[in-house]
């Protein structure tokens, strides 16, 4: 993105490219099964994000931008076509809600245990976020139950130190 | 159309967009609507005493009341050219010029005999004053809807009311060169509703004029 804000036309279409799974996604999963108004209203969002760049700012993170303009694009489709949808079919509508949330804190956290060292990472991620108790871990990885909790105590502690600063 | 094809389309033309893009944009359509409106303040006719009252206190508390409001509510406006800007949190500052401008007028009212007031209150131009704000509005709410059409605002209606607030006060900040009167009452009654005018119809026409 920001390389296509400085004029560079290589990588503004590779970055439109790039973003057709996403947003064929966030349209399917809303709309279901009405394929040629999610191709639509995917087209309608590049034409957005093409002529309303300048709305972007570089120094803030690109995907809930990205989301705000699907978002918004959507809502307008559903008013213009005056859509209902019956109560019952509201709900994966509404599941949808918060999955681009949930997308970016999982990058979010991948990035951040990217920082850590291999074996700090893997202790949490068997632990925490797989849910492994820690005698599996250790199996798993073939080492020491006590070196699997102090890894993950000491990836956690730097991780924590990191949000302080990142925060600041 | 085939995606693919549109995307081809869409990056054979990939202008550069500058750091401060939106900010530009914004000041360029306000200038250009105030260029326009200080026009046609001119051609009202400045007031008669203007370079004296240059050293009037009145004349500055006018002036900065109506800048400051202007000066808040275009940041506001500015921000909500952006998606993601939803809170209007930040707004709140506008009480601040409100208060101040407040505490002046009761300053002058308890120097004021009680039989005084009135006159204060509606001095000689009390039933234009409000819709000559709002008229002198027009191009500068215009030009600021100029601006938002490269924008993403996806609160349409607070968005339009921001601009309207903000084309208000500019266009009120030129009006104080033609208008005479002093009394800071005056000015918190009739100007503030000539600004609350312009951000009403913008409130109005913002869902209208800003959709994309």
């Amino acid at each position: 993105m920001v390389e296509g804000l400085a004029g560079n036309s290589t990588a503004h279409a590779a970055l439109l490219r790039a973003l057709l799974p996403a947003l064929r996604s966030y349209f399917g999963r809303r709309l279901g099964s009405l394929c040629e108004e999610v191709e639509d209203l995917v087209q309608e969002t590049l034409i957005s994000i093409h002529e309303r760049r300048i709305s972007y700012d570089p120094a803030r993170p690109f995907t809930p931008w990205l989301y705000a303009i699907a978002r918004y694009r959507l809502i307008d489709h559903v008013r213009r076509r005056r859509m209902t949808l019956p109560i019952e079919d509201a709900e994966p509508f509404l599941e949808g809600e918060g999955f681009e949330d949930a997308t970016a804190a999982k990058i979010d956290v991948e990035a951040l245990l990217s920082t850590l060292t291999p074996k700090q990472a893997m202790a949490i991620r068997r632990t925490r976020l797989e849910g492994l108790s820690t005698a599996e871990a250790a199996a798993a990885a073939g080492i020491g139950e006590s070196d699997v909790k102090i890894s993950v105590h000491r990836g956690l502690k730097s991780l924590a130190g990191r949000l302080r600063t990142v925060s600041r | 159309m085939n995606t693919d094809e549109l995307i081809l389309q869409l990056s054979a033309d990939v202008p550069p967009v500058r750091r401060h893009a939106l900010h530009l944009r914004v000041t360029a359509g306000m200038v250009v609507g105030g260029m326009l409106t200080a026009a046609l303040v001119a051609a009202l006719g400045f007031r008669s005493d203007l370079p004296s009252s240059l050293d009037g206190f009145s004349f500055w508390a006018k002036l900065t009341y109506t800048i400051s409001i202007a000066c808040i509510s275009v940041a506001a406006a500015a921000n909500f050219g952006r998606p993601t800007e939803t809170s209007t949190r930040r707004t709140w500052l506008l009480a601040a010029p409100l208060l101040m401008m407040a505490g002046v007028a009761i300053g002058e009212l308890s120097a004021t005999p009680v039989e005084g007031w009135r006159d204060m209150w509606l001095g000689q131009t009390w039933s234009i004053c409000p819709l000559l704000v709002l008229g002198l509005s027009v191009p500068i709410f215009l030009g600021l809807v100029w601006a938002f059409r490269r924008l993403a605002p996806t609160r349409l209606r607070l968005t339009g009311a921001v601009a309207g607030l903000t084309a208000g006060a500019w266009a009120a900040t030129l009006y104080c060169l033609h208008c005479q009167e002093t009394s800071a009452l005056f000015v918190l009654t009739w100007y503030s509703l000539g600004i609350l005018l312009a951000a009403g119809v913008g409130a109005a026409l913002g869902p209208r004029l800003l959709r994309w």
